[in-house]
């Protein structure tokens, strides 16, 4: 893994970093942070290594981890009870606990330290560069690191000499829209204005998105650092961090480095000695997807109802409390003190042509590893998947990835060598969005994905328009109809029309994008939607009124794993029989599918 | 001036106009749901797409949401744009409940209108439709959510325009739900306007629930009486029986929107009880015989004791053709000359409002809206005046500052500074504000420390009770369009001059300050006009009727038992007279006492004018013939099964063709009473409206302030003979009594209404938390106290934001406050205590 820390990560002195985010921290980090203290100091190894809680590095399915740096032992699936032996035969004989390390999924051999895995190896990790790393509540921890080097430049510089700097780099907003950060800066900067306002998006509503999550667990000053560069910018000197109340420890760890910052007298009056005054509120928002869009969440801060509203007036000529604002996402603003301490041509040199520095995934799905990943612009969806997510399971084939969440869209196999970056995904169909990437293999139904995703924007629709409201509702009946082999292809034809109408009359992109996965698979797996309407048959034995529940004996190799997965005993199987469902008995709860490797149940 | 093509028409428009508005300008009327002219865009519904076809915005767009621009090229009918339209036609409908015969919207649903117009017809949706619970929202209105198309008005006007939280969206998705948190009557005094806001039925009039077809419904423009302000109004009537009050558009006094006092407060019109039958000693006669018989003892009175022997009274909910016929006859028969307030006090503050207001300074309520900075003094607007509260909510919203000085506990549906001034320093504090206004249009610059102590020690304040006046005084200097509201109810005669002065150097390096007084009752201006002078005020006149020398009394739409203080002495002089002559619409106390009583029609039943607190003329149409409503006169059942060729109860005539009536009767020619008109009547009475005459009357009624010099306007009151009703405080441990008016409850036509009724709270006592722990008062305890006239009983309310040393009591209906024997009142400590001590 290349991480662009700012300042090289320090040699001296031992170091047992404990991830304690939020993945980690649900199974016992805290227990293992405090038996490792006990442990290092019973074992009279407290002066030799320094225990260290640090933020998450990426690969939450392996936690909770504990990395001995250097040389960068990897542990996995920590526990407790582990702790003793990991200091005893790691720290004091030298040698490695087996048990602990991370097996490669292709070698099937034990991989000793990170720097060889699989997973982190291709990365390239800027935002990303101190989480796993530093202490995120400690500010020296952060300083150590480079931290508060690019603000100290900034301030040397004019607010338009920052924001030439950004326009060098290529950044584009890593919100959803892409839009360009330091054009987006310079409109503000020069909009007329006593007061101005910044806002740093931490709302990630995306299901299954938790990248912003990660940053400002595991690295809150850089998401500080790069906020008070852009205030001093666009010559905002109110600031707010609009941070979603299901992520507590974020919120905590915001607080925590606020406060921190502020007795260093780098936020408040006069920051770094310069005459520039800057100060950060969070405020917390209540979950709501549609707060995430920007005049939605403005409202909000406002203590209004969380509902868009048009542009223009754009936030940059009239945002929060009607003055001028700057809005950018959390894993933007983590790019920026980067940016600025090693120049925007430095960034520029990472990506494609269009589509500069890297992106963060989030990836999830029919894959070996889920996790966060940061790659740079360009690199191609299998390597992503095969390479770094480790394949599939169950040598199953790959399907299609969703990219960008609800708003995004698939891309289907035949695409699977395409170069991630923002054109190219738009190209065929789908997004960048916020990061959410979601693997899918021949389990999966694709009428059944775009009915998850349009049965959450379905339900998180401000409720404003018409069409965001009522027409994807329709859609959803349409959609289930479907599934539910209920449907004719004039619903087909119907659900196709109503999309149209859907994006075309919504006010916000919540609306505006909401069809995108019904679009998306319609257009790659049209065959998949025939078959429910036509065969009244779901290809991938995922829509439950479909499904027949009956064993394909042509098909069935009289394996028995699917007698042994069912619950209920409702399979019977002897050797060399095909197997039987008891109609009576099964509940329909799909384990023998997914037990079957066959295909052979129908 | 953009100049824009809609339909192929050309127009020009102001900047800033919207499409949808500048299409309205040609008379094309873009369909649409969230999109109100007083609540502004939203962009919600979606229903006003357009197809924007060349120009500077390209493609289908909201027309709400787009300013018309040069160069536009816009269709409505452009393909695009009605198939969109009918989407969301149809999309709104797939809900509705289809409920429309027994829906009151029915006949006024836009949503009915809109359906038509988006041509949907035909329902293509098999799904289920979205349900919900309605709530119960109080007496006023009822809450059917299932008809409910989402367009926020009700939430916009509730929240944002109006300022109160309890009812607005909750949920999201196909959830969103307009209600409140829990069942519950509405908060707001105005939450009547929801069910001329809301396009379709979700909320309707509650008391009028199922009482006609819109489409059956006779309906007029009206105007308001029930407070100064003079809000513009639709009655409907059905069946000889007003059905319910609807806001009327006023581009200058109320905008869209109405009170729920002037909306619910109308049911005295049509009460069981109200008299119809003229009166006299000998029982029940008509209408003739009971004028032939008051004349014949006027003429009697006039003859044995002088025509100085018989005095009339009029009241402020007049017409101004009664109140010129009232003077008129009285000069024409030598008689006193007319009064029109119970408290002689009030009659001359009024008189010295009126004449205070000239062209220059009286400002109307649009122009209170757009004021940037807002003294109010002695005024308690939600209470006196509701919709005055309203306008300033506007400015507020545009982000006046707002300062109200007065010493009773003041709410407004947003942030104000309140300077609980006493009303005998209220002068201090005004004149303290105006020389800090002289300063600064000196620009000699300003010492605010300096300035700001004079104005607490003028007010009587500890600082600390001056909650940010430096910010306040700063807004004022700096405000460019300041407006100076003063009461009369509560306030010193001398206050009145005093805001006057304040608008007055506020005017000084400004374009404009206004002033406006709100003024006791719906033609408060018209007696004012009719300047009285010559009047001795009502407690003389009892003394005259109490020495013999008054021995005739003519009572016109007045109730002075309802009004007087100290009722047990108005009860016995009363008793002396030897004719006592009610005119009414109202059973009220003292035509019951009346030896003739004649029945008059309400302004719903006979054309009428009244003059609102700015001097606005108005013209209140009839909106039907009178006549006992059809549910009584058929004791319920319908239709009647007796057929008559007259109408039951159609006796009563409008007071001022009784009074003219009268006249002739007493030998005055017809053409000096009715046969002058009414235009001439007024011009008659009122020279300064002389010039009035001729002239058609305009929807928005005539402003009759003159332009020049206010005192040759109107004379206000003359120089006080001796006694002075200043209402210094006396010297020792005093409370002084307010007695002050509430939304619902105290106003004397709104209080019979039985809907109202149900709303109104109990009354209770306020003094300040201080004063309440000196005497070991507590919240909720019961007060007596007691007086000359009686004792009154209250429970008690503390505050502490008020002023110290007063005593607030409403006038309400169920207090004894008749038992005060006079205003002002200062009653000393120990004639207030707890009840069980
Ligand atoms: C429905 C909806 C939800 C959104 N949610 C988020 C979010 O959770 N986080 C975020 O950063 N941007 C979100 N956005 C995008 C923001 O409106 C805004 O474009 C972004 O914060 C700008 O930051 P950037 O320029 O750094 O990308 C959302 C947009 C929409 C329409
Ligand atoms: S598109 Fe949907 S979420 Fe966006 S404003 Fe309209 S209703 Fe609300
Ligand atoms: S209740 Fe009426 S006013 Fe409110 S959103 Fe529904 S339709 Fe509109
Ligand atoms: S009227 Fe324009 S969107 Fe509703």
């Amino acid at each position: 893994m290349h991480t662009e820390t700012i300042s090289p990560l320090p040699a001296k002195g031992r170091q047992l970093l404990v991830c304690r985010g939020t993945g980690c921290e649900s199974q016992k980090a805290n227990l293992i942070f405090g038996a490792l203290k006990d442990e290092i100091f019973k074992a009279g190894l407290a002066d030799d290594y320094k225990v260290k809680f640090t933020g998450c590095h990426g690969l939450c399915q392996m936690g909770p981890t504990v990395i001995v740096q250097p040389p960068g032992t990897f542990y996995c699936n920590v526990a407790p009870e582990d702790v003793a032996e990991i200091v005893k035969v790691d720290l004091v004989e030298g040698g490695k606990v087996d048990r602990l390390l991370f097996i490669d999924p292709q070698s099937k051999e034990r991989v000793l330290t990170y720097h060889e895995m699989a997973y982190f190896n291709p990365q390239r990790r800027i935002v990303l560069r101190n989480c796993g790393f530093i202490n995120p509540e400690d500010i020296d921890d952060y300083i150590e690191v480079g931290g508060y080097e690019g603000i100290r430049r900034a301030l040397s510089l004019t607010p338009l000499e920052v924001i030439e700097e950004v326009k060098s780099s290529g950044l584009r907003g890593r919100g959803g829209g892409g839009f360009p950060t330091g054009t987006k800066w310079e409109f503000c900067n020069k909009s007329p204005g006593d007061q101005k306002y910044l806002i740093c998006n931490a709302d990630e509503g995306d299901p299954g998105a938790f990248m912003d999550r990660a940053v400002l667990e595991g690295d809150p000053h850089s998401v500080l650092e790069g906020m008070m560069i852009a205030g001093y910018a666009i010559g905002a000197t109110k600031a707010y961090i609009y941070c979603r109340a299901e992520y507590p420890l974020a919120h905590e760890r915001s607080l925590i480095a606020i406060d921190q910052a502020t007795q260093r007298g780098y936020l408040g009056k006069g920051i770094f000695g310069s005459d520039f005054d800057f100060e950060i509120k969070v405020k917390l928002g209540a979950g709501a997807f549609v707060c995430g869009e920007e005049t939605a969440l403005m409202a909000s801060i406002e203590g209004k109802r969380g509902m868009p509203m048009p542009r223009p007036p754009f936030p940059a000529v009239k945002g929060l409390f009607g003055k001028p604002t700057n809005i950018n996402n959390v894993e933007t603003f983590a790019n920026i003190p980067v940016i600025l301490t090693k120049g925007g041509d430095w960034f520029a040199r990472v990506g494609t042509e269009k589509s500069k520095g890297t992106k963060v995934f989030a990836l999830a799905g029919k894959i070996n590893y889920s996790g966060l990943v940061e790659i740079p612009m360009g690199t191609s969806l299998r390597q992503i998947v095969d390479e770094i997510g480790g394949g599939i399971p169950n040598k199953r084939k790959f399907k299609a990835a969703q990219t960008g969440g609800p708003s995004g869209g698939c891309i289907p196999a035949e695409h699977f060598d395409i170069p991630m970056d923002y054109e190219n995904l738009t190209q065929v169909g789908s997004i960048m969005g916020s990061g959410g990437l979601i693997v899918t293999d021949e389990t999966t139904c694709m009428v059944d994905m775009a009915k998850f995703f349009l049965s959450f924007t379905q339900k998180e629709s401000c409720g404003k328009c018409v069409q965001c409201r009522l027409g994807t509702k329709n859609m959803l009946e349409t959609l289930t109809a479907i599934s539910e082999g209920k449907a004719t292809m004039e619903d087909l034809d119907l659900l196709l029309e109503l999309a149209q109408d859907v994006k075309a009359g919504s006010l916000c992109g919540l609306g505006q994008t909401a069809p995108n996965p019904v679009l998306s698979t319609i257009r790659y797996f049209r065959d998949e939607y025939e078959a429910h309407i036509l065969r009244k048959e779901c290809p991938a034995r995922v829509c439950r009124s479909l499904i027949k529940f009956q064993v394909n004996e042509a098909a069935c190799t009289m394996c028995g794993s699917c007698f042994k997965a069912c619950p209920v005993g409702a399979i019977t199987w002897q050797k060399k029989q095909p197997a039987h469902i008891d109609k009576e008995k099964c509940i329909k709860c799909r384990s023998c599918i997914l037990a079957c490797k066959f295909h052979a149940i129908d | 001036m953009p100049r824009l093509i809609i339909d192929e028409r050309e127009i020009e428009v102001p900047p800033g106009t919207k499409v949808i508005d500048a299409a309205e300008r040609l008379g094309i009327l873009i369909p649409r749901f969230c999109y109100h002219e007083g609540l502004g865009a939203v962009g919600a519904c979606r229903m006003c797409a357009v197809q924007f076809v060349e120009g500077p915005v390209k493609g289908l767009q909201m027309s709400c949401m787009v300013d018309a621009q040069d160069g536009m090229v816009v269709s409505t009918s452009h393909e695009e744009a009605v198939e969109f339209r009918r989407f969301i036609i149809e999309c709104l409908m797939l809900n509705h409940p289809h409920d429309c015969p027994v829906c009151d919207e029915g006949g006024q649903c836009l949503l009915q209108d809109e359906t038509v117009s988006g041509g949907h017809g035909l329902r293509r949706y098999q799904g289920k439709k979205r349900t919900y619970r309605d709530q119960y929202l109080g007496e006023l209105i009822a809450h059917e959510m299932n008809r409910c198309i989402h367009c926020y008005r009700c939430s916009r006007f509730y929240q944002e325009f109006s300022g109160y939280r309890d009812l607005g969206p909750l949920q999201i998705a196909n959830r969103v739900f307009y209600g409140r948190f829990k069942d519950g009557p509405l908060e707001s005094p105005f939450s009547g306007n929801l069910v001329d806001i809301c396009p379709t039925g979700v909320y309707t009039d509650k008391p009028s629930r199922y009482k006609a077809r819109r489409w059956d419904l006779q309906r007029t423009p009206s105007v308001c009486i029930h407070c100064s302000l003079g809000c513009n109004t639709v009655a409907n009537a059905r069946y000889r029986e007003v059905v319910r009050v609807e806001a009327r558009f006023s581009g200058e006094v109320n905008g869209h929107f109405i009170c729920d006092r002037g909306r619910f407060g109308f049911p005295y019109t049509n009460l069981p009880g109200r008299p119809r039958t003229a009166r006299t000693a000998g029982g029940e006669c008509s209408q003739g015989e009971a004028v032939a018989a008051a004349a014949e003892k006027l003429r009697e009175i006039s003859s044995t004791f002088g025509p100085q022997a018989v005095a009339c009274f009029g009241s402020s909910r007049n017409s101004l053709e009664t109140q010129c016929m009232l003077k008129r006859i009285c000069r024409l028969q030598g008689w006193q000359v007319p009064g029109f307030f119970v408290d002689p006090a009030l009659e001359r503050r009024v008189r010295a409002a009126v004449s205070l207001l000239d062209a220059s300074a009286g400002v109307s309520m649009r122009e209170v809206e757009r004021a940037d900075c807002v003294v109010a003094a002695g005024v308690d607007p939600v209470n006196e005046a509701p919709m005055l509260a309203l306008a300033m909510r506007q400015a507020f919203r545009r982000g006046a500052e707002i300062l109200v000085a007065d010493p009773r506990p003041i709410f407004l549906p947003f942030p104000f500074i309140h300077v609980p001034v006493s009303m005998e320093r209220m002068d201090s504090f005004l004149e303290g504000l105006a020389r800090l206004a002289g300063e600064s249009s000196d620009g000699t610059g300003v010492r605010e420390a300096d300035l700001l102590s004079q104005i607490v020690q003028n007010g009587g304040l500890a600082s600390s009770d001056l909650p940010l006046p430096v910010s306040f005084c700063r807004a004022l200097f700096g405000s460019q369009n300041p407006v100076v509201l003063c009461g009369t109810e509560c306030v010193r005669e001398s206050t009145l001059p005093a805001a006057a002065a304040l608008a007055r150097d506020l005017r000084k390096g400004r374009d404009r300050a206004g002033l406006l007084y709100v003024l006791p009752g719906a033609n408060a201006f018209g007696a004012g006009l009719l300047n009285s002078q010559g009047h001795p005020g009502f407690s003389r006149l009892l003394e005259s009727v109490e020495s013999g020398s008054v021995r005739a009394l003519i009572v016109t739409e007045s109730d002075p038992l309802n009004d007087f203080c100290h009722r047990d002495r108005l009860l016995g002089t009363l008793g002396k007279l030897d004719l006592l002559v009610v005119m009414d619409f109202l059973d009220s106390e003292t035509a019951r006492m009346a030896h003739v009583f004649l029945p008059t029609t309400t302004h719903f039943e006979s054309g009428s004018c009244f003059v609102n607190h700015e001097g606005r003329l108005q013209y209140a149409e009839a909106v039907h013939h009178g006549g006992i409503p059809i549910e009584q006169a058929g004791g319920g059942s319908h239709p009647p099964r007796v057929y008559r060729g007259d109408i039951p109860g159609e006796g009563p005539k409008a007071a001022w063709v009784i009074l003219a009536e009268l006249g002739r009767t007493l030998g005055i020619p017809d053409r000096d009473l009715l046969g002058l008109g009414p235009w001439s009547l007024i011009g008659e009475e009122i020279p300064s409206l002389k010039r009035l005459e001729g002239t058609v009357f305009p929807p928005e009624g005539i402003r009759i302030l003159s332009d020049g010099d206010p005192v040759q306007w109107v004379q206000g009151p003359e120089a006080r003979d001796g006694e002075d009703d200043r209402g210094a405080v006396p010297p020792g441990d005093f409370f002084e009594i307010l007695l002050t008016h509430w939304t619902f409850g105290t106003e004397e036509l709104s209080s019979r209404s039985g809907p109202l009724q149900k709303v109104e709270k109990e009354p209770y006592g306020m003094m300040h938390s201080d004063d309440a722990r000196v005497l070991g008062f507590s919240e909720g305890d019961r007060i007596v106290l007691s007086l000359e006239g009686g004792q009154i009983r209250f429970r008690l309310s503390v505050a502490d934001r008020m002023g110290r040393g007063v005593l607030v009591l409403p006038r309400h209906r169920k207090l004894a406050w008749r038992n005060i024997p006079e205003m002002p009142c200062f009653v000393p400590r120990d004639r207030i205590r707890r009840e069980d001590s």
